[in-house]
């Protein structure tokens, strides 16, 4: 998967200090062919997608909105947040569900949910390699499980906090 | 175990805000009662009582800068109460003043926020400054044959009233009450509002001799001017008795202050009126000078009460909205077993429906009248407001309240208080004139602004009136002219109410130079967004020379409501029916287009069209079958309709309107969305949204366009 | 299970001095605590004793703290009460009144959890068997 990462030539440093961490945990799921993740002390619940209304004239990045169990979720489309390719979903397509203020219950609609990672200093890299210039601030690293290649996606910047 | 003391800590902001609010009422009264040059005793002690129980609060929930403000508040009225300190308008404006930072110190307090409050500083400062005089201690107790052991049960307050009874020249009797442990509250309030018209009650006494135990003996020590037979007549009964409490010889006075005052000799001091004096302010709600017999029920009404956090009627409402669903799938349960052939079986679950959606109704009918508060509560803090800025202009303002126990959800009531004050601080500033203007026009020197309340069918409709100068129209189109809104060719075009419309346009209603007080204003447009916020819709009617009046039409509850179900390109809106005037067959051949607008006649009126589809930008559904005919759903909002157009109407259901979350809060034109049953979800249509939509800034383009 | 009679016409007052007591389980074990209103209030309640601790506040409208220890004091099926007066800081008088007429003890505006605690621990200790009684 080492190739599958379409970072573009040229790296920017975070301007945010590497925060030191311990071993965190993360939640890895799929957005079309590559592995993100995110703070999995950031995610409440996995459901499947129970059918989402759409919402006119809301930004184009919002799927719609959807209910769980009489819970009122904002659903944010993830590959357009991102700016990857669209494609339809599958069966294995799911919504988290994020921790956010009061007020809000927001949903990521991803492709395919992977597993719970945790990853320790040595396979975290805080200095982002970044996507696009202005997502800079969407993403917080990448981790390497393994061997594998995460991106690390930061919550709040996705949930708009 | 935390929990209880976090959750006293709630209650304890619960109660200091009523606590505030309480001071405040008292503290009108007293102004009312200053400009009549009477002071009635039990405002000033009640005052007193708020601000000490506020300050033995604030200390023990370590509520630091409440509590040092709640000190010297209560040192002062404290100092009012015993005679101490005299109370002058500057006394009671520093005391408006201080109810005010309080909200501001309780907000701080609440949040655990540490930002400087300065004004809470400088009040503190200036209420040290305030002297005192300590009272000449008199022996004029001692003029009375009063049972020691009696005087050694009086609080220093109750003393001192005492004193000042005394002092006045009253005479004192001992009013003794057998009572019913079972019925003593309303026994209490019968003998209370009886003795009060002679008197003033010192304190109440057991005597500690019952007749059994179910009964109780008190004794009220009542200082008053009736004679002995007057008492005797008004309040002797099967188990009360008057006894009058003997003068001292003057043999066996120790030092007679002065010559006993029996047999009329010289008058007493009259006590003070309680009786209200019309063209004061006056309010319906709670008489201003209502006398403390009546007070006393209030407060006995109020401790009826229960305290309910919002959220759990929230929660609540929830239950109920999924309820309705669980009505509904049952609805539809027994239609599928009646067409299975099930007649019987179907017709008793179909009355087993209905039953239970009558109970259900009544469940929500009940929660939300919990919800429900009267309106008052937002007029009490416009007459303070209405004094202090009537003060800091130098006008005279007469405040008139009417319809104040008209009730509105509680969540509204609180957005709705910033709007009015603005509303009202501009009446004020702009609408009032001066009091030499107003003697040249004939007016009377005090202006006057109405405030009335009242429920219209689903509605609220609250009225701010008042009689200054008007709207200046000429003002107003200069203004938007300058401001670009307006082309200058336009202004003879436009109609008188479209021009007093502008005044809500933003950078409209501000002054053009900053005043001393006001700055530049509060803009209308504010005021109208954050009416329109609430599902609201905000008129204006203003006539030069005699006055403005703003009717704001509200909805009564944000909770739940019944509402139209319409398809629209495939999908499923709801519409809540209050808006709903009535809903007629589309016909396309009836529709035409008017100055660029599509419009239909309605009963020989025209009816402008929204197509819904269009607007949303809506295509239909793949795979959906596309519609004959549609319907108009006329949606009617204050003096405003519009029609919009649906592809198909599917009934009416009750449904909970939840909030869209912050990510949408820019999207216009829905007021929240809601659960359909099996977790389909269905926009809320806000038709005031829509509407002010179609009509807003429209007018002078369409004007052009078609003249152009 | 010892029976508290609070007497307070604030009602968080009574809220905080209720979760006070309930809180303390280790020392002052299960409580029963029963609010009055304020001074009639305790007079209809009383008869619900007898009470182990009677916590009364002095100001209060109608009938006041004063009063209402007086009556306790000189009635014979309440006497013995311990009773334990909460007063502000400032009024002297009124606390040194409420001494005399009998209450055995006081608490002064502002108080903490813990010196309610230990003052409601050290009266009932007072009114159990063994100990000694008014």
């Amino acid at each position: 998967m080492a190739d599958a990462m379409r970072a573009p030539a040229s790296l920017a440093e975070r301007r945010a200090p590497a925060e030191s961490l311990g071993p965190r945990e993360f939640l890895s799921f799929r957005l079309d062919a590559d592995t993100y993740a995110v703070a999995l002390a950031g995610i409440r619940e996995i459901v499947s997608p129970p059918p989402v209304t759409e919402v006119p004239r809301a930004p184009p990045d919002i799927i719609g909105i959807c209910s769980v169990r009489g819970l009122l979720v904002t659903v944010i489309d993830l590959r357009r947040r991102l700016r990857l390719p669209e494609a339809p979903p599958s069966r294995l397509s799911r919504i988290l569900l994020a921790n956010t203020e009061p007020g809000e219950v927001v949903g990521l609609f991803v492709d395919e949910v992977r597993q719970v990672v945790r990853l320790g200093a040595s396979e975290l890299e805080l200095t982002a390699n970044v996507l696009g210039g202005d997502l800079a601030d969407h993403v917080l690293g990448v981790g390497r499980p393994d061997g594998d290649f995460v991106v690390l996606l930061d919550l709040n910047r996705i949930v708009g906090t | 175990m935390t929990d209880g003391i976090d959750k006293a800590r709630e209650e304890f902001f619960s109660e200091a805000q009523e606590l505030v609010e309480s001071l405040s009422r008292n503290l009108l009264a007293l102004d009312a009662s200053l400009k009549r040059g009477t002071l009635d005793p039990s405002l000033v002690n009640e005052a007193f009582r708020a601000v000490h129980t506020l300050k033995g609060l604030a200390g023990l929930f370590g509520a630091k800068r409440v509590g040092a403000l709640s000190h010297r508040l209560e040192d002062v009225l404290d100092g009012l109460r015993l005679g101490r300190l005299a109370l002058t308008v500057e006394v009671l404006d520093l005391l408006f003043r201080a109810v005010e930072i309080y909200s501001a110190a309780l907000a701080a307090e609440r949040s655990k926020s540490d930002d400087p409050l300065p004004h809470l500083d400088d009040i503190i400062g200036e209420f040290g400054r305030i002297g005192s005089t300590a009272p000449a201690q008199k022996n004029t107790l001692a003029r009375f044959e009063l049972d020691a052991a009696m005087l050694a049960v009086l609080t220093e307050y109750e003393e001192h009233r005492l004193r000042t009874s005394v002092e006045q020249g009253l005479l004192l009797y001992r009013v003794r009450v057998d009572f019913d442990l079972a019925t003593i509250d309303k026994a209490l309030e019968d003998i209370k509002a009886r003795a009060k018209v002679h008197g003033e009650v010192i304190t109440y006494l057991p005597t500690g001799s019952a007749t059994s135990t179910d009964t109780i003996e008190l004794d009220l020590l009542l200082a008053s001017s009736s004679t002995e037979e007057e008492l005797r007549d008004s309040l002797s009964g099967e188990r009360v008795s008057v006894a009058a409490i003997p003068v001292r010889s003057p043999a066996s006075q120790p030092k007679a202050t002065a010559p006993p005052e029996r047999d009329g000799a010289s008058r007493p001091p009259p006590l003070p009126s309680l009786v209200p004096r019309r063209g004061d302010v006056v309010s319906e709600r709670a008489p201003i000078m209502e006398p403390p017999a009546e007070q006393a029920a209030a407060l006995r009404a109020v401790a009826q009460t229960v305290r309910v956090d919002i959220r759990k009627l929230d929660a609540l409402m929830n239950v109920v909205g999924e309820l309705a669903i669980v009505k509904n799938t049952l609805g539809r349960l027994a239609e599928r077993i009646r067409a299975e052939g099930h007649r019987q079986l179907g017709s008793e679950l179909h009355s087993v429906q209905r039953s239970f959606d009558r109970r259900l109704g009544e469940l929500q009918g009940g929660i939300l009248e919990v919800r429900m508060v009267p309106l008052g509560q937002v007029f009490d803090r416009l007459a303070r407001v209405v004094r202090q800025i009537g003060r800091e202009m130098d006008k005279d303002i007469r405040l008139v309240i009417t319809g104040a126990e008209t009730e509105i959800d509680k969540l509204i009531v609180e957005e709705l208080s910033d709007p009015l004050m603005h509303v009202v601080r501009n009446a004020i500033d702009h609408g009032i004139e001066h009091a030499d203007e107003r003697r040249r026009v004939g007016k009377p020197v005090a202006g006057t602004i109405a405030l009335n309340a009242f429920q219209k069918g689903n509605h609220a409709v609250i009225e701010v009136e008042d009689d200054g100068r008007g709207i200046d129209e000429r003002a107003i189109l200069r203004r938007a002219v300058a401001l670009g809104k307006v082309g200058p060719d336009d202004i003879g075009q436009l109609a008188r109410n479209e021009i007093l419309n502008l005044v809500f346009l933003p950078g409209l209603s501000t002054r053009e130079e900053a005043s001393d007080y006001s700055g530049r204003g509060v803009g209308m447009d504010v005021v109208k967004t954050n009416i329109s916020k609430l599902g609201g819709v905000i008129d204006l009617h203003s006539e030069t020379d005699i006055g403005t009046k703003l009717t704001i039409t509200l909805p009564v509850t944000l909770a739940i409501v019944s509402a139209l179900l319409v398809r629209v390109a495939g999908r499923v809106f709801a519409m809540p029916l209050t808006s709903v005037a009535e809903a007629i067959s589309l016909n396309e051949a009836e529709i035409r287009t008017l100055d660029g607008r599509e419009v239909t006649t309605l009963r020989g009126v025209t009816l402008p069209v929204c197509r819904l589809a269009k607007i949303f930008g809506l295509a239909p559904l793949p795979g959906s079958a596309p519609h004959r005919r549609g319907y108009i759903v006329v949606a009617s909002l204050g003096s405003r309709r519009l029609g919009f157009a649906v592809d198909d109407l599917h009934g009416q259901q009750d449904i909970v309107i939840k909030a869209l979350g912050k990510s949408l809060s820019r999207v216009r034109g829905f007021s929240g969305a809601t659960e359909l049953g099996d977790q389909r979800v269905a926009l809320v249509l806000d038709p005031a949204a829509l509407i002010e939509e179609m009509f807003s800034g429209e007018v002078v383009r369409e004007r052009r366009l078609s003249h152009g | 299970m010892p029976k508290i009679l609070i007497v307070e016409d604030s009602f968080s007052m009574r809220a905080f001095v209720r979760s006070a007591l309930e809180g303390d389980r280790a020392e002052l074990g299960d409580v029963d605590v029963v609010e009055a209103t304020g001074g009639f209030d305790a007079l209809r309640l009383l008869p619900r004793g007898p009470y182990d601790l009677v916590i009364t506040d002095i100001n209060m409208p109608d009938i006041n703290g004063l009063e209402l220890i007086h009556f306790i004091r000189t009635n014979e099926h309440h006497r013995s009460t311990p009773i334990l007066l909460i007063s502000t800081q400032s009024s002297e008088r009124d606390r040194a009144r409420g001494l005399s007429l009998g209450a055995d003890g006081y608490l002064a505006k502002p108080f903490s959890v813990d010196d309610l605690r230990t003052a409601a621990k050290a009266q009932l200790a007072r009114s159990k068997p063994g100990g000694t009684t008014k």
